[in-house]
């Protein structure tokens, strides 16, 4: 899902980078340093979850853990997004540099909302089942989300993305259904052995 | 009757413009330039948007097309001098194959490099040392930044 560098235009580069801004100043005040490992664990799960690949047909993709992240960090996705990013970019050349403000913006904007949308059901859970299908709402809407927000600034950079930016949305939809399973079974097995992460 | 013949007649007419536009094929005995493109897992970059740029115009794509299910692409270098092939997939990952042609347009001169590339990434154990390296950044990033907040209280 990360946008390669040299596609979008510089009001939609600038755009995300005030963004992505935003996001880590608050990000940053809102995280507690007694958090800051949770962070750093999952901003390092992932930066690696880039690297595990799952075949769908003649395409595959990789894990986001967008879901997981947002609902686990909160506001405190926005840095650990923008770390595991800057070094994805840095280290295997994912995306790029100067793109990175607009991928940081799409996943951590994403995360975020599943954690304002979903985070209290998840972690209120008043029963298994529901809980089960809060969880597999979040990860399938994150990505979802993250793709159309990749899809809009596609969109806004030149009309004539727009096809890519549809066909996009519609590829990850099988990720979507894929990243909901991972999500429900990450937040069950968190409650269950983990229930402070969700805290 | 003579309905049919003017239908007939009519039908023929209006098939005329596509007899004006023949197709036809001839074998060539021009050499191409194949290349494969992966990912750095070794999967292979297969039917993905393949545009290739000569070195006459770095701005307009020579060619587009796809790459096959082994994530070959081919193409008739016509000019001497630094192409680039880019195959990119839909989530962002983009790989650019820059080789220079000879004079001779020969394939068998033309140098390779990867470049900008998921497929430029080592694999096996330096890839390995690399996904090691950026967990171990993220984590000096979270012990600093607690050892300067006990340092501040």
């Amino acid at each position: 899902m990360h946008i390669s560098e040299g596609i979008l235009s510089g009001s939609v580069l600038l755009a995300g980078w005030t963004g992505t801004s935003e996001g880590i100043a608050v990000g940053l005040r809102k995280t507690d340093t007694s958090r800051i490992v949770r962070t750093a664990l999952l901003s390092s799960a992932f930066f690696l979850a880039s690297l595990v690949n799952v075949r769908i047909g003649p395409s595959s993709t990789h894990l986001s853990l967008l879901a997981p992240m947002g609902l686990i960090l909160g506001w405190g996705v926005f840095p650990a997004v923008f770390t595991a990013l800057l070094l994805q970019a840095v280290l295997f050349h994912f995306g790029g540099l100067l793109v990175l403000g607009v991928n940081t913006f799409i996943m951590g904007t994403a995360s975020l909302s599943v954690y304002l949308l979903f985070g209290r059901a998840v972690r209120e859970g008043r029963s298994k089942s529901l809980t089960v299908c809060m969880s597999f709402l979040a990860g399938s809407v994150a990505v979802l989300l993250a793709a159309g927000l990749a899809g809009l600034c596609l969109g806004l950079t030149d009309s004539n993305y727009l096809n890519t930016a549809k066909v996009l949305v519609i590829a990850h939809i099988p990720v979507a259904l894929i990243e909901g399973v991972v999500t429900a079974f990450v937040i069950m097995w968190l409650k269950r052995a983990a229930p402070e992460f969700l805290s | 009757m003579k309905k049919s013949v003017l239908v007939i007649t009519l039908a023929l007419w209006m098939c005329a413009p596509a007899y004006a536009h023949g197709v036809g094929f001839r074998q060539s005995d021009m050499k191409a330039v194949t290349l494969e493109f992966f990912y750095s897992t070794g999967e292979k970059m297969s039917y993905r948007e393949a545009r290739v740029f000569s070195p006459r115009d770095g701005k307009f794509a020579a060619q587009t097309g796809r790459t096959d299910e082994q994530g070959r692409f081919a193409f008739i270098p016509d000019t001497p001098g630094e192409w680039r092939v880019i195959v990119r997939d839909e989530e962002g990952h983009q790989c650019e194959a820059k080789l220079v042609i000879s004079d001779e347009l020969s394939a068998a001169d033309e140098r390779a490099s990867a470049s900008q590339s998921n497929s430029s990434l080592p694999q096996g154990t330096e890839l390995l040392i690399r996904a090691l390296l950026g967990v171990s950044i993220i984590f000096n990033i979270a012990m600093i930044i607690r050892w300067r907040s006990g340092h501040a209280h």
